[in-house]
């Protein structure tokens, strides 16, 4: 039996492809409905070419040989010898499985990076505005400013406001005369013009106002302060203000590689910092029968996800890769680097926070804690720090925060966060909470 | 959403009731009433609403049925849930 880890995109092509082939498969998915977090669900979806979804859902769904389980929460894997182990939470309890193979397509979900106020009810991220508007029917505020940087803002201002939702404008941080640093990606990506062009009808017919080169770097529950920003991020002064409730900010994503982590399928640093899977031209991993697609091997949206998932499924089934499908991974992964290149996050946003900014939400810890536990107790990496600020060990096990922890403690002791580093505190040893109770009730055998 | 076919949900918010969708998370529904805070945080008491919406940072935890700890965004309202914020 085949196991996948995940029904977005890449989760989704891959049991298509299984389903297909008549291929025993499980699907164990943490949320109620399929689509991952950017399509979420059929009814709710809209977007460009967002359609497709339906088809997935129906191969995937409707098949005999697809076992599609909602609601499964892996929160611990074994590999032992030919099999791998699952264990998950369902409906309550702890339940296990045993597959030959496995699909790892784990997501990945929003960066921030904090700012005066961020931690204040109406700062979120654009996936929590996302999943309010297409998994709960709620808009997120009265009025809503969407910023931070990269193409994912595009989506999320635009369904907000096709949903009736009082968007204030789209701020970017980024010019889009950056893009033309990649050439050859635009050339080899003509689709993607089509998609841009997509939005750009809409933030016309929602009149929305898109600000390049400035970031949100303040927010008081009522006003946000806008900056010009260098493209480092560095404030240039000529600061705004903008009454709004919601200030939905993100800046790229964070792959989630905690399963493939456990399971020891080697990582690497990535372009733009964030710790992703080593994988081969078939996206199998360094661990036997594991293969890994989507946002864990590089973050590059729904198209790419969806020929890595199909890719792996092939391979996984010992089927033959066609060219047709390899070269769209190629040129999709050029587009990727291109994403990468022009959307960038710098470490400027740490002039804008302030001395009391809390970095770790969950612990409370203030910068100039975090700061402190550099200068005067003289901690060099973030293990250090955390060991005497508790930052990153509070309830989302650093998830939001290490990151920025890591940054700033480089920033302050003038080196740069060592690639072990950034994979140490990406990981963790668990995936999934789990309360000593369940656990201690024991496995109910699938 | 499609919400025109799904069932009222009541629950109730720190002792005082709502009314949510089925199918809704904790944390729209109340924010659908224009609710601003879930919690205030331990040692600040600082008010806090959602922050990632989709379980990854833990900023919404709620007491549900006297269970702490529990994902506002994730867990869905049940009829007669008694949700309280936590301390």
């Amino acid at each position: 039996m085949i196991g996948i880890i995940g029904a977005g995109p890449a989760g989704l092509a891959a049991a298509k492809v299984a389903a297909e082939a008549g291929a025993e498969v499980i699907v164990l998915d943490s949320a109620p409905r399929p689509g991952g977090q950017y399509w979420r669900h059929r009814d709710d979806v809209q977007g460009y070419k967002s359609h497709r979804a339906g088809g997935y859902f129906d191969s995937v769904i409707g098949s005999k040989s697809v076992t599609y389980m909602h609601g499964a929460q892996v929160w611990s894997a074994v590999r032992s010898k030919g099999s791998i182990t699952l264990n998950y939470l369902h409906e309550g309890s702890e339940k296990t499985i045993t597959v030959e193979k496995l699909i790892l397509t784990t997501g990945a979900y929003d960066r921030s990076i904090p700012f005066a106020g961020w931690e204040l009810p109406g700062s979120m991220t654009p996936g929590a505005a996302q999943a309010l508007l297409k998994g709960h029917g709620v808009i997120a505020g009265k009025k809503i400013l969407v910023s931070g940087t990269g193409p994912f803002l595009l989506p999320v201002a635009v369904g907000l406001s096709e949903a009736g939702a009082d968007v204030l404008g789209i701020v970017e941080a980024h010019s889009p005369l950056r893009w033309l640093r990649s050439p050859l990606a635009l050339i080899l990506n003509p689709q993607k013009a089509l998609e841009l062009l997509y939005y750009l009808r809409k933030i016309r017919k929602y009149s929305l106002k898109v600000s390049f080169g400035r970031a949100v770097i303040g927010f008081n529950g009522k006003t946000a302060t806008l900056s010009k920003v260098k493209s480092n991020l560095e404030s240039k002064g000529e600061v705004t203000q903008i009454g709004c409730d919601v200030v939905a900010a993100g800046w790229g994503f964070n792959p989630d590689v905690t399963l493939g982590g456990i399971l020891g399928c080697d990582q690497r640093v990535d372009r733009d910092g964030s710790v992703i899977f080593k994988v081969d031209k078939n996206q199998h991993s360094s661990a036997a029968n594991i293969w890994i697609a989507g946002e864990a091997t590089g973050i590059g949206g729904a198209d790419l996800a969806l020929a890595e998932g199909e890719i792996a499924a092939r391979s996984a089934l010992n089927d033959s890769i066609p060219f047709s499908l390899k070269f769209k991974r190629f040129r999709l992964q050029l587009f990727a680097t291109a994403l990468q290149r022009s959307y960038t996050v710098g470490n400027g946003w740490q002039g804008w926070i302030k001395p009391e900014t809390k970095i770790c939400r969950c612990e409370e810890v203030s910068h100039a804690e975090i700061c402190q536990s550099v200068t005067e107790l003289s901690a060099q990496d973030s293990r250090t720090s955390k060991l005497f600020t508790r930052a990153g060990m509070g309830l989302c096990q650093g998830r939001v925060c290490s990151r920025n922890v890591s940054e700033i403690i480089a920033g302050e002791s003038g080196c740069k966060v060592t690639d072990q580093e950034r994979i140490s505190y990406s990981n963790r040893p668990i995936a999934a909470p789990i309360s000593l109770g369940v656990l201690a009730d024991g496995i109910n055998p699938q | 959403m499609s919400t025109s076919a799904k069932r009222e949900v009541t629950f109730t918010f720190n002792g005082e009731t709502f009314k949510g969708v089925e199918g809704q998370s904790i944390a729209a529904a109340l924010m659908a009433t224009g609710v601003r805070e879930l919690r205030k945080t331990r040692f600040d008491e600082e008010p806090r609403l959602i922050f990632c919406g989709i379980g990854i940072c833990f900023d919404c935890v709620v007491v549900v049925n006297g269970v702490a700890n529990q994902r506002a965004c994730l867990v869905e309202i049940a009829e007669g849930a008694k949700i309280e914020s936590q301390k």
